[in-house]
């Protein structure tokens, strides 16, 4: 079972990832709606991947994305970063902060799969 | 003394206490509600309140009559129900000494005499004073089943097979 | 594999969502500029709005909504420059964000209507292009002052650094508390999100920041979390609201030195600057859930099933009753059992409710731009109060309060300079306040200072005599057409006249209304409305030249009859009505006249039409003359005696100030019970 930590401040819009990933067989989801919650969760039981927004409300995600890397436990946890803004000066910095994967706001249910999928057969060939 | 309302049927005057009395309006009409009994002339809407009309010439077994620029309702509280009355004409409000009040004796109509409960002489007028209660009916009323006979008595009642 | 998902379907969740941002954004704007007016800012209000564009922006990306995007891009990155550098944004700017704001809102309500969002003009477009950026950043504080770790300072805003200085100025006490996450905290109930919950209760939270730490059996995830707090409440309440340990507070205030003291007064003359911080607090998770008003109706419509199939039950057993059954037990499980659906009835109705402060929340911005629009000066007191109303109660009100104010500020408040000329303050007083009267009602007073109504000329006008009371004075200014202004000002004189609000509040929502006005002083309109009533959609039709209406929920179908294809039944013996059969998709189904079972003339219908229920699944046919549409309309219960029926649920006005019967069509059809015998007959 993949364990998918879903993380952004909006309702519709976590219910819209979790609608398009449900197409990948064999996943779980964990919603979060900030990114205080996001690490709290995160520090209390293991997650197969992270899915986080950038805007919002307490924390934003870069600074989530920060502490993430700086945790032993963390580190190699695959995160991807969704975002509205998907210039490459902002792909520049979410890449330098760590992130395994950028997806600019709009995406198509497919590009989220495709996205997803490499980075979770990305993890397993790491592993092996 | 305690004030009352008059108001006329067939030319015949009747007097109802205005502690009684919500409000008078004109008339032009009530929409028509299926199974109710004959004497009620259907629903008007009232001040938002949805409210039954009985004409009160057909409860009083008198002919019925057109409507005219004086028709009026006379919108009334009783028991918790408020009910309006449609009557011919309905002009005045007077001051009656309760005390002259008589009781009525068999001069009008057979059917209506139920609902008359005392007479009042003033000089040369007579007025009737109605029985509120007795007119609106007992509170729990039997329905009419949807189809009446010709001449408005119940049908037998309809039971589920 | 499943399909791919349809991020479409998401349209209606987005629509709250994007409408709760969208409140957000122009409380947050009006707060800037009231800050700005006093002459200081507001950076919280200005990143709570940058906020909730960006993520309109995102959403309306995601659902396809371009038009809302392109409206909401150039608000945020306008919005985005202003968070990260300070400063004020010009009166202008504010304007065009308004507008903004009000051009995605108007997309929104035409998208949850079923129609598509409008392009945005080229002129907002080129309004919102060119807002340009002004004054430079505010004075950032001496951080040194404060007894923090320099990490945790480097990652504060200057707006919140200021925050918690202006708070140590003001006498509050700067803390910062620690909590760290764990599985048994957890099942206690401390969460990062109970323990902010709790402790805003009895303080500001400026800010919240994670800490890596090492793992300890205190700290089994390696994190904790840092509260920075402004409070004025001692650490015992400290502890008791929060759940955390008295050893997690630690002040951040350092002791005033000499050295201090010569900085005291460039402190405080910047702190005076500064905006007062407005805790809007727009993260409060309230335990709501957001539904939608169809669904409530759908819930509504099985109640309603359900005592229809309670009516059936109960005659059911009277009938066992009558052949001699002892259906005492069953009497009592039926009583139980009717107590159970009002009770459910009661929890729907309350569902439906909302609150008052709903329906006010938008007149502070209608009053801003009437006073704009007429040079008028206005101050506005609103008392909301916690009363709540039905859904669909508020949304009839709402126009019906923007006429009474619009008249208010356009006709009714003078002049800055009349009104000094008349011994009155410069600025006209309007107040708006609601309160529950009794248990069923709602009362809304909309009272101004301003000139009064001039009953000569408003009689005159109306070419009636002068009115002798308020009543009759609401008469004349209810009439139709009726304007004491000879010329239509471009704010009112357009749009609902009185008339449509008594129609409203009187007609179409059983209420009351009342004036009261004094020339020279004032006038108050009061309006009483229930708080609950039904609201369904229905189907108005005629029949024997008579009008009813019937729940669109109720109906299967409504079809054309074709008289040659109708087979009929003749009637029994017994007086029940004739039934006809029609033959519908090859399936036969029993037709009944309506007008026969009402006894009414049937009209001349040259294309009869039938209304098709289902009964216990089985389905009936109504013949009725014609339809005449489809509306929404306000059910008011016909309770007396004297008319109850079985199968009129209710009466409604559809417009001519006449009671309309609502029929429950399902409810009938049981009544009648002749259906076996005509389906029998068939045979």
């Amino acid at each position: 079972m993949t364990e998918i930590l879903v993380v952004d401040d909006s309702k519709v819009m976590r219910d819209m990832i979790v609608a398009c990933l449900r197409a990948i067989p064999d996943t779980s989801f964990v919603h979060a709606s900030s990114g205080l919650e996001a690490i709290e969760r995160l520090s209390l039981a293991p997650f197969d991947l992270l899915v986080l927004d950038l805007n919002m409300p307490d924390i934003g995600g870069i600074e989530v994305l920060e502490f993430v890397r700086g945790q032993d436990t963390l580190r190699a946890l695959p995160v991807l970063i969704v975002t509205t803004r998907g210039d490459d000066q902002s792909r520049e910095r979410v890449m330098q902060a760590g992130a395994t994967g950028f997806l600019p706001k709009p995406f198509t249910p497919d590009s989220i799969i495709a996205e997803v999928r490499a980075i979770l057969t990305g993890r397993a060939e790491s592993v092996a | 003394m305690s004030l009352h309302v008059v108001f006329t049927l067939a030319g015949v005057e009747y007097a109802l206490p205005v502690a009684a009395v919500l409000q008078m309006e004109t008339f032009a009409g009530a929409t028509f509600v299926p199974g109710a009994p004959a004497y009620v002339a259907g629903i008007v809407t009232v001040r938002g309140l949805v409210v039954p009309v009985i004409d009160l010439r057909v409860r009083f077994g008198l002919p019925p009559a057109e409507l005219t620029t004086d028709t009026r309702i006379i919108v009334t509280e009783a028991q918790g129900r408020v009910v309006a009355l449609r009557v011919d004409t309905a002009r005045e409000v007077l001051q009656l000494d309760i005390e002259k009040h008589q009781p009525a004796p068999s001069v009008v109509s057979e059917r209506a005499s139920g609902f008359v409960q005392a007479i009042h002489a003033l000089g040369p007028r007579l007025l009737l004073l109605v029985d509120l209660p007795k007119i609106l009916g007992e509170k729990s009323h039997d329905h009419s089943p949807l189809l009446l006979d010709d001449d408005g008595a119940k049908a037998r009642p309809q039971l589920p097979g | 594999m499943t399909a791919p998902a349809d991020l479409r379907e998401f349209i209606s969740a987005y629509l709250v969502e994007a409408e709760e941002h969208l409140a957000v954004a122009n409380t947050q704007l009006l707060a800037v500029e009231a800050a700005q007016r006093s002459g200081s800012t507001n950076p919280r209000a200005v990143r709570e709005t940058f906020r909730s564009l960006h993520t309109i922006k995102g959403l309306s990306a995601m659902v396809g909504v371009e038009p809302i995007v392109a409206i909401a891009h150039r608000m945020e990155s306008f919005l985005r420059d202003f968070d990260r550098s300070g400063g004020t944004i010009p009166p202008r700017a504010i304007d065009a964000l308004l507008k903004g704001v009000r051009a995605i809102e108007h997309r929104v309500t035409a998208l949850g209507r079923g129609d598509s969002a409008a392009p945005p003009s080229d002129e907002l477009l080129t309004e919102l292009d060119s807002m340009g950026l002004a004054a430079g950043p505010i004075a950032r504080m001496p951080e040194a002052s404060l007894n923090l770790d320099p990490a945790i300072l480097a990652k504060l805003a200057p707006f919140e650094v200021d925050q918690i200085f202006r708070g140590i100025s003001q006498g509050m006490r700067a803390l910062r508390a620690e909590f760290s996450p764990s599985p048994a905290r957890a099942a206690e109930g401390l969460t990062i999100n109970s323990v902010r919950e709790r402790v805003a209760t009895v303080a500001d939270i400026v800010r919240v920041l994670p800490r890596a730490t090492p793992i300890t059996p205190d700290s089994p995830g390696g994190l904790s979390f840092v509260l920075l707090l402004l409070t004025r409440a001692t650490n015992e309440v400290l502890v008791q609201a929060g759940g955390l340990a008295a050893s997690a507070f630690h002040s951040i205030a350092r002791e005033v030195t000499e050295a201090d003291a010569a900085l005291q007064p460039s402190i405080a003359e910047v702190l005076t600057n500064s905006a007062d911080d407005q805790s809007f607090d727009t993260q409060t998770r309230r335990g709501v859930v957001r539904v939608d008003v169809n669904r409530l109706d759908e819930a509504m419509e099985g109640l309603s099933a359900l005592i229809v199939t309670r009516f059936r039950l109960v005659r059911s057993i009277a009938a066992m009753n009558e052949r001699g059954v002892n259906t005492r037990e069953l009497s009592q499980i039926m009583t139980e059992n009717s107590r159970q659906l009002r009770d459910l009835r009661a929890a729907l109705v309350r569902v439906r409710m909302v609150p008052v402060s709903e329906l006010l929340e938008r007149v502070p911005l209608l009053v801003r731009g009437l006073c704009r629009a007429t040079n008028r000066a206005v101050r506005l007191e609103l008392e909301g109060g916690s009363a709540e109303l039905d859904k669909s109660v508020s949304e009839r009100l709402f126009p019906v309060i923007v006429h009474l104010v619009r008249n208010a500020v356009d006709h009714a408040i003078e002049s800055p300079d009349e009104r000094l000329r008349r011994g009155k303050p410069e600025e006209g007083l309007l107040r708006i306040t609601c309160s529950a009267r009794g248990s069923a009602h709602l009362e809304i007073t909309i009272s101004d200072d301003g000139r009064g109504i001039d009953r000569a000329a408003v009689a005159q006008k109306a070419g009636r005599t002068s009115p002798s009371d308020n009543a009759d004075l609401l008469g004349l200014l209810c009439i139709p057409g009726l304007s004491t202004r000879e010329i239509a000002s471009t704010t009112s004189g357009r749009g609902m006249g009185m008339e449509i609000v008594k129609r409203t509040v009187v007609d179409e929502l059983g209420g009351e209304l009342e004036v009261a006005s004094e020339l020279g002083v004032g006038t108050t309109f009061t309006l009483r409305v229930p708080l609950t009533i039904s609201i369904v959609d229905a189907f108005s039709f005629e029949c024997g030249e008579q009008r009813f209406v019937v729940p669109v929920s109720m109906v299967d179908e409504i079809i054309e009859v074709d008289p040659s294809g109708v087979v009929h039944v003749p009637a029994n013996d017994d007086g029940s009505p004739s039934v006809d059969i029609i033959s519908r998709r090859g399936v036969a189904v029993p037709m009944i006249q309506l007008s026969q079972v009402f006894r009414l003339q049937p009209g001349a219908k040259a294309s009869p039409k039938a209304i098709i229920v289902r009964r216990a699944g089985a389905p009936i046919a109504f013949a009725v003359d014609r339809m005449l549409g489809q509306q929404e309309v306000v059910i008011r219960p016909v309770n007396d005696v004297l008319v109850r029926a079985p199968g009129v649920s209710g009466a409604t006005d559809l417009g001519d100030g006449r009671p309309t019967l609502v029929l429950d069509l399902v409810a009938l059809s049981v009544s009648l019970n002749a259906l076996p015998h005509a389906l029998g007959a068939s045979r």
